[in-house]
């Protein structure tokens, strides 16, 4: 089945959406005498989603948290021209990537909308003097934040949940929120670490509309998944990764028929 | 049945009194501890700092108002200091740390008789408006005073934890991790909260000292940062209000306790140790049948997973 590429941007792609928005090269990390990443490069082409496949241990998890900070290695990350490896993660997501995590981290003590509402950055009630001081703009904005926080729930139908405790979702409804607490920041990469793992398949279908769709609005994805009908079904291009080292890299039913990988993953399903 | 009041009256406004001053003190820690997730081990220091800052610079001349504030701001800035080498330590060292440096602040206090009169205290300070207020009505007035600003520290955090900078606090609390990923500067808001908090304790740092009027290096010990640990988890830890009640139940418990002593086969230092023990089966039962606290939010329960 063909999708219809390019064909369903909601807006024209600018040209910046047409460059590489990452590039990594030789990237390298070492836990002890293990090298969980091993000289790993790849580029990522802006408005495109790409799946990271590989065997458990393959270092994929790795990879994202080198990219997004929470690790330190080797190696040279350029993020919308802007090298970030040497930034702290929060510097990092300020650049306007987001990612989610393999266990997703709702913050289960506080309630969904609160969930949201946390993130969206430069908010001037996050200065302490302006809840005092610039107390008008601080209530506009939140205002504001709220308003959106409903868009976006709504968008992912857990409208209805807002006022629960996210401690009180269903493992699901969990990578929900997190997606959409990472969509608050208006991120222009979105990493998704797993998110179809143990969800059912008429949520995981609707995973990958959402995927679609914001793709469409323009955003770029790194996907890593071990569901193969599912990420190639929304990927543009797949990475497969083992034992620390890029294996292949191609358009999704390259990869599937590559013998390699076949060996190494996917055991001769393809 | 005039006289019965006339006993009961001041008696129930010196609860009131100590109770202001630990429900300033332990609002400190609850805004660190409860809404911020650190675990300060030393606030007894910033009490002290507070408290001898301003008596110091009062006796040397400093009008009373500007030594109040200069407590609060160095018992803040220390906040800040100790936080900048100790908030990207895990929590439990930051625990030992902070304990570390309650003492440390303690001795210096008891040693340094050329600054601070070591163990001889420091007495013969201002206190505010003395000079205005009759003399019986004074301790009335102070309680008007003490309320009024429990009062101001009580609305202000509670505006700050529901504001979107308390916001990332409590996710902080929770898992550092998630607002770090967002682009949250943890490290900053750690340090915010941990001056503001200090800032706090050194105000009630020099309540303390115009209640007592009197203050030496004794007065600070380690067990005073555990008063107001007691307060926070009695009253349920993340409720500033239940900080509050927190405060009036432990200081009622203490003065109640003194009355049936003679009623009890033990020496006043005895009582002492027999009041602490009563405190920790509260605690113990807490645990067991309301581990939020009193006004706490089970669902906000900092200690649980």
């Amino acid at each position: 089945m063909e999708r219809k590429r390019n064909s369903h941007y909601l807006i024209d792609p600018d040209p910046v959406t047409l460059m590489d928005i990452l590039s990594v090269r030789n990237l390298r990390k070492h836990f002890g005498g293990v090298k969980a990443v091993d000289g790993c490069s790849l580029t990522i082409r802006a408005g495109t989603v790409v799946g990271l496949i590989g065997p458990n241990g393959a270092g994929k998890t790795t990879v994202f948290n080198l990219i997004s900070g929470f690790e330190k290695g080797s190696g040279e990350i350029i993020f919308k021209g802007r090298r970030t490896d040497n930034l702290p993660p929060f510097k990092v997501a300020q650049c306007g990537m987001v990612r989610t995590f393999q266990i997703p981290r709702a913050l289960t003590k506080m309630t969904v909308l609160e969930n949201l509402m946390l993130a969206p950055k430069a908010q001037a009630g996050e200065r302490i003097w302006n809840v005092w001081l610039r107390r008008k703009d601080v209530k506009e904005q939140e205002r504001q934040i709220k308003e959106k926080s409903r868009h976006i729930l709504r968008f992912f139908e857990i409208a209805h949940l807002e006022d629960e405790y996210a401690g009180a979702l269903s493992g699901g409804q969990k990578k929900l929120l997190e997606m959409a607490r990472a969509m608050m920041i208006d991120p222009s990469l979105m990493m998704l670490d797993e998110p179809f793992a143990g969800v059912n398949p008429t949520l995981s279908q609707k995973i990958s509309e959402y995927i679609d769709e914001l793709r469409g609005g323009g955003m770029t994805f790194l996907i890593i998944e071990h569901d193969i009908p599912a990420i190639t079904r929304i990927s543009d291009r797949i990475t497969v990764m083992n034992e620390g080292k890029i294996l292949t890299e191609g358009a999704p039913d390259e990869v599937k028929q590559n013998r390699e990988v076949l060996n190494v993953y996917l055991g001769g399903e393809g | 049945m005039i006289e019965y009041v006339s006993v009961i009256l001041p008696y129930v406004t010196t609860i009131l009194l100590i109770s202001s001053i630990y429900a300033v003190f332990a609002l400190g820690l609850n805004l660190e501890w409860g809404f911020t997730g650190l675990i300060n081990f030393g606030h007894a220091a910033f009490f002290a700092i507070g408290a001898y800052t301003t008596v110091m610079l009062n006796i040397s001349g400093c009008p009373l108002v500007l030594s109040v504030a200069a407590g609060v701001v160095l018992a803040g800035l220390f906040g800040l200091l100790l936080g900048i080498p100790t908030l990207r330590l895990r929590e439990d060292y930051l625990a030992i740390v902070t304990i570390g440096f309650s003492e440390v602040v303690r001795y210096i206090l008891l040693n340094e008789e050329w600054l601070t009169r070591g163990p001889f205290g420091i007495h013969g300070f201002e206190r505010p408006l003395q000079d205005v207020i009759p003399y019986q009505y004074y301790n009335t007035f102070l309680l008007i005073l003490f309320v009024a600003i429990l009062g101001i520290v009580y609305l202000s955090i509670e505006k700050l934890v529901r504001s979107p900078c308390g916001r990332v606090m409590k996710s902080i609390r929770e898992d550092e991790t998630v607002p770090s990923a967002l682009g949250k500067n943890v490290f900053s808001y750690k340090l915010q909260s941990l001056a503001i908090g200090s800032a706090i304790a050194g105000l009630a740092g020099a309540m303390l000292a115009f209640y007592l009027q009197y203050i030496d290096p004794g007065t600070f010990k380690p067990i005073e940062t555990f008063h107001a640990w007691i307060i926070v988890v009695l009253g349920g830890t993340a409720s500033n209000r239940g900080t509050i009640v927190g405060a009036l139940i432990l200081w009622t418990f203490f003065s109640a306790t003194k009355f049936i002593n003679p009623y009890l086969p033990f020496t006043s230092h005895q009582m002492g140790a027999f009041r602490m023990i009563m405190i920790g089966l509260l605690l113990m039962l807490l645990m067991m049948y309301k581990p939020e606290g009193i006004f706490g939010k089970k669902e906000e329960l900092a200690l649980s997973d």
